[in-house]
């Protein structure tokens, strides 16, 4: 892996493309290095990349106020639905913006799982796995990092923005933990040097040599990893104007609804433009055991906004075709409304949806039944869940990774693979 | 000298077919030094050369006490002319007050790890002090082993119930760890289908579940202020077997399972008398009355007795492991079959002794770190971690807890606090450090199957946060003791490096720090940062 000379002196793959993918949209910028004959070959390289966006509705959107309505049922609630670009497809009200976007979605009316509880359920549903007490699960975010990401990017390959997720990297290991941006956006803790460039290139330079001086002698591999972890960590600081959003959320803002969600689902489509793998948006408040109707009602236009336009943008941008879009939360929601106008927690029967990348669109998996109690037929697992999402990516499913001696497929033993709604 | 005695041993082994009975005359630390140059010669293995004696400071401060030494006691090492100071320094180390500390650190990740499951589990020091005491007093490992599986008394005023508080109602869960962590067995997989490849089937599985069908974590009142918690055994409930996984359906009940040792006789309980009853649910507040017949505690004893073929095995293997890097059955946790010892007759010869001197950990100890295989050299051209034939030494992170205290060792913190008449607030407390963001950010430095890996977040904290505040300018601290010093840039970095990386520096790095800090122009920021950098540096982040 390492050269002759150390990893930070050579310009990264990451800066290259951007030298020449600046010169693709018009902007006069210098080809350094020439090393790009065309941008042709740029473009390929950077296609070659899946992506992934999670869309997570934090507490357990309801399927019966978005896409699965059960109009003039005891369980239908009080909302309306409406037509969509699909022919035979009707969602909610409070989605106009979604409805004319359902040729791009596949809905998935199906879901059955088995964590009926927000600590398990959250966990379920980052890592295709319920918990366990010997074993440490890594999230789909680190996984898609493992084998989506590359090595030699400067920005992190798992970026969460305000989410939730309780397990992070699991067994694969530090390497692949999220890289926590909070509510606006802003960088975790420890990110920003207090240094100047000339002091902090000055220490930089001592280090660099004490590094140096023990890797001639000492030839170890976890030495090695460290000084590589070291560059990513400096690497960092050269691409930090990436999190400064400020500029092109004054230019985008109308577009995403002007909320922090729609904020948060910009940096997300900003960041897979810069080539981060994975990307998960959070979006809280849905856990409506009371006032439910309320509670969707001012959250769900705000997703709704926010959703479409970040499909449209990753569309216009010509990213939707390797980035897939995950909208889920936990949980979903109870048929019955309870005597607060509330709905509790629900696993027997909820949704969830997939856009762009490796997935049909314009496609309604699944179907529960009248009253939404049940699915009536093609259930999906979590296990299924997963392995389909992972399988859209263009990973097998099945890849082993070991926790101590047990190996642990990527997605559960057992799942099968949503074939009917691949592309 | 001694390498002639190796090789009479080599060709004794060789020869003979058989070694030499344990209790022979032959002092452990030799029979490992020939057994491991055996592994060099029969694969063309070359070793390095042996650690220089900085090395060797360094690395057993850090695996006996989990600090490194301190600037004074580096140079009266380094100094000492003594032909034996390596085996002297050994003796002293293990009557240390932070021996206990340490190996209570290093066991207590092997029962619980950095999160564990359960309610209550991350308030543990009763559990730690416990069996710190273990430790102090030398107590044999399978008399302390077996008291954490017979889990009497409470989590707070004695300690070892709490163990199980990880497992609540979770039989399965419980025996998979037990059979792990004390036996080096791994069941987990026939938990859901017999299996693959060692023979056990579900019903041993669940056999030996059942030993742990009863158990409940009963909250018996604050002591201390922390909450304790007190194991109890019902005189009823078993596991319920309800067939492989991939046969299973929705609401199925399962058949009970009646407790049977892996590979021996099944349980024999008196039956309970006519009409006996008792609660579901022991009442929280109050002391669980202890069960007519224990199953908890017979297999404690069978687990812990002297013949059990797992037990001083599994022991002797993680033991070694812990000084020497690699288990000779790696990973620690799996004697399988399917998983044969590098040195068969090496970890024969190793259990043999742990048992022969009644699981005296100190003598076991003592003699795995005065073999010429633990004192090589870290130094050469092998990548791995930790070599397969022990042909170098092994390099592991320094856990989070070892981080923290030794960089207030070298940074002078706790000097400063002397110097101010001040105590310390606490072992994980100094002034500017969140505990929290080091166990977070270092305390779990390998992946799955233990390899380490450099985190983003690591470094982040390294470059940016806190661990500067460590870099004290009190009086009597590094930073004071170097700014403040009239002698030449020369000696002051020596002095650095002696107390960093308990090494003295080579030209080359006297050349280049002399001339990083002998500039005018912000001489304060020079002198942090040479400190950050010896703090920072790999050669630092690693026990090597």
């Amino acid at each position: 892996m390492q050269g002759t000379c150390p990893r930070h002196e050579h310009v990264s793959r990451r800066s290259l493309l951007k030298g020449t993918l600046a010169t693709a949209s018009g902007a006069s910028v210098l080809n350094w290095g020439g090393l790009f004959q065309s941008q042709a070959i740029a473009e390929a390289a950077k296609r070659k990349k899946k992506h992934c966006i999670l869309l997570w509705l934090n507490g357990g959107c309801s399927q019966f106020e978005t896409f699965d309505m059960k109009i003039g049922r005891s369980t239908g609630g009080m909302f309306r639905d409406i037509s969509t670009n699909l022919p035979g497809a009707r969602v909610c009200e409070l989605m106009p913006a979604i409805s004319q976007r359902m040729d791009k979605l596949t809905v998935i009316r199906s879901m059955r799982t088995s964590q009926i509880d927000h600590p398990g359920g959250i966990y379920l549903m980052h890592t295709g796995y319920a918990r366990a007490a010997n074993v440490r699960f890594p999230e789909m975010g680190a996984i898609i990092a493992k084998y989506c990401g590359s090595p030699e990017a400067d920005l992190p390959d798992f970026v969460k923005i305000s989410s939730q997720g309780n397990a992070g990297a699991g067994f694969l290991g530090p390497r692949y933990q999220p890289f926590s941006l909070g509510r606006d956006g802003n960088l975790p803790p420890f990110s920003t040097s207090q240094l100047t460039p000339e002091k902090e290139s000055r220490r930089h330079s001592l280090r660099d040599f004490i590094e140096e001086q023990f890797a001639r002698t000492h030839k170890a591999d976890p030495a090695r990893m460290h000084r590589e972890a070291y560059d990513r960590a400096r690497r960092l600081q050269n691409v930090r104007h990436v999190f400064d959003t400020d500029d092109e959320w004054a230019k985008y803002g109308d577009k995403y609804g002007n909320t922090k969600f729609g904020r948060r689902c910009m940096i997300a489509r900003r960041l897979v433009e810069e080539g981060v793998s994975f990307v998960e948006v959070g979006q809280s408040g849905y856990d409506t055991h009371g006032d439910n109707f309320t509670g969707h009602k001012s959250l769900v236009p705000t997703m709704d906004r926010a959703w479409s336009a970040l499909l449209d943008d990753l569309e216009e941008r010509g990213l939707l075709q390797d980035t897939l879009v995950v909208w889920m939360g936990e949980i979903g929601r109870t048929p019955r409304i309870n005597n607060r106008s509330g709905r509790d927690h629900y696993v027997r029967s909820w949704s969830t949806a997939l856009a762009g990348g490796g997935v049909k669109g314009g496609l309604v998996y699944g179907e529960s039944d009248q009253d939404g109690i049940d699915v009536k037929d093609n259930p999906v697992t979590e296990g299924d869940f997963f392995g389909t999402i992972y399988k859209a990516l263009g990973v097998d499913p099945e890849t082993e990774n070991y926790s101590g001696v047990r190996p642990v497929p990527l997605a559960p033993f057992g799942h099968k693979v949503v074939t009917d709604i691949l592309a | 000298m001694r390498e002639l005695r190796w090789i009479v041993v080599f060709v004794c082994c060789v020869l003979g077919g058989v070694v030499a009975p344990a209790t022979g005359a032959e002092p452990l630390r030799d029979v490992i030094d020939a057994q491991v140059t055996a592994g060099w010669k029969s694969n063309g293995v070359t070793s390095v050369e042996p650690s220089t004696d900085a090395e060797f400071l360094r690395r057993v401060y850090l695996d006996l006490l989990g600090i490194v030494p301190t600037y004074d006691e580096a140079v009266a090492f380094l100094n000492d002319t003594a032909p034996d100071k390596r085996s002297k320094l050994i003796d002293r180390l293990l009557e240390h007050p932070r021996y206990a500390v340490h190996q209570a650190d290093v066991w207590d990740m092997v029962y619980f790890g950095r999160n564990p499951p359960g309610y209550g589990t991350d308030k543990r020091e009763g559990f730690q002090n416990w069996l710190a005491e273990q430790f102090r007093s030398n107590r044999p490992h399978n008399v302390w082993a077996g008291q954490i599986l017979r889990a009497e008394g409470n989590t707070v005023e004695q300690g070892p119930p709490m163990f199980f508080v990880q497992y609540s109602r979770r039989p399965e869960d419980a025996i998979e760890a037990v059979t792990q962590k004390f036996l080096g067995v791994q069941l987990q997989c026939a938990r859901c289908h017999d299996h693959p490849f060692e023979g056990w089937t579900q019903l041993d599985f669940y056999g030996m579940a059942a030993y742990y069908s009863r158990l409940q974590v009963v909250n018996v009142g604050k002591k201390n202020k922390l909450t304790a918690y007190a194991i109890g055994e019902l005189n009823r409930g078993e596991v319920l077997f309800t067939g492989s996984v991939s046969e299973q359906e929705l609401g199925k009940k399962g058949t009970p399972v009646k407790p049977k040792l892996l590979g021996g006789e099944p349980f024999t309980e008196p039956e309970l008398p006519e009409g006996f009853k008792e609660p579901r649910n022991f009442p929280s507040g109050k002391v669980p009355p202890a069960p007519k017949t224990s199953r908890k505690n017979a297999l404690a004893d069978w687990v812990t007795a002297a013949d059990n073929p797992y037990f001083a095995k599994a022991a002797a293997n993680r033991i070694w492991a812990q000084f020497m890097g690699k288990g000779i059955v790696q990973p620690v946790d799996n004697l399988a079959d399917a998983n044969p010892p590098s040195h068969p007759e090496l970890l024969k010869q190793l259990t043999a002794s742990l048992v022969e001197h009644k699981f005296d950990l100190k003598q076991f100890i003592r003699e795995i770190l005065n073999s010429n295989s633990y004192q090589l050299s870290s130094r050469g051209p092998v990548t791995d971690a930790m070599p397969l034939w022990y042909e170098r030494a092994r390099y592991r992170p320094l856990s989070a807890e070892e981080l923290l205290e030794s960089w207030m060792t070298v940074g002078g913190y706790n000097d400063a606090l002397k110097v101010s008449g001040k105590e310390p607030e606490g072992r994980f407390r100094p002034r500017g450090i969140t505990w929290d963001y080091v166990r977070r950010f270092f305390g779990r430095p390998n992946d799955g199957v233990g390899n380490f890996q450099g985190g983003l977040h690591e470094h982040l904290y390294l470059n940016n946060g806190q661990v500067h505040q460590l870099i004290s300018k009190q009086t009597g601290s590094l930073y004071d003791t170097v700014a403040k010093s009239d002698q030449p840039w020369g000696k002051r970095v020596e002095r650095m490096f002696l107390q960093i990386l308990t090494r003295r520096p080579t030209v080359t790095e006297t050349e280049k720090f002399v001339a990083h800090l002998s500039p005018a122009d912000d001489p304060q920021g020079r002198l942090h940062e040479a400190i950050w950098t010896l703090m920072t540096c790999s050669e630092f982040r690693f026990n090597h």
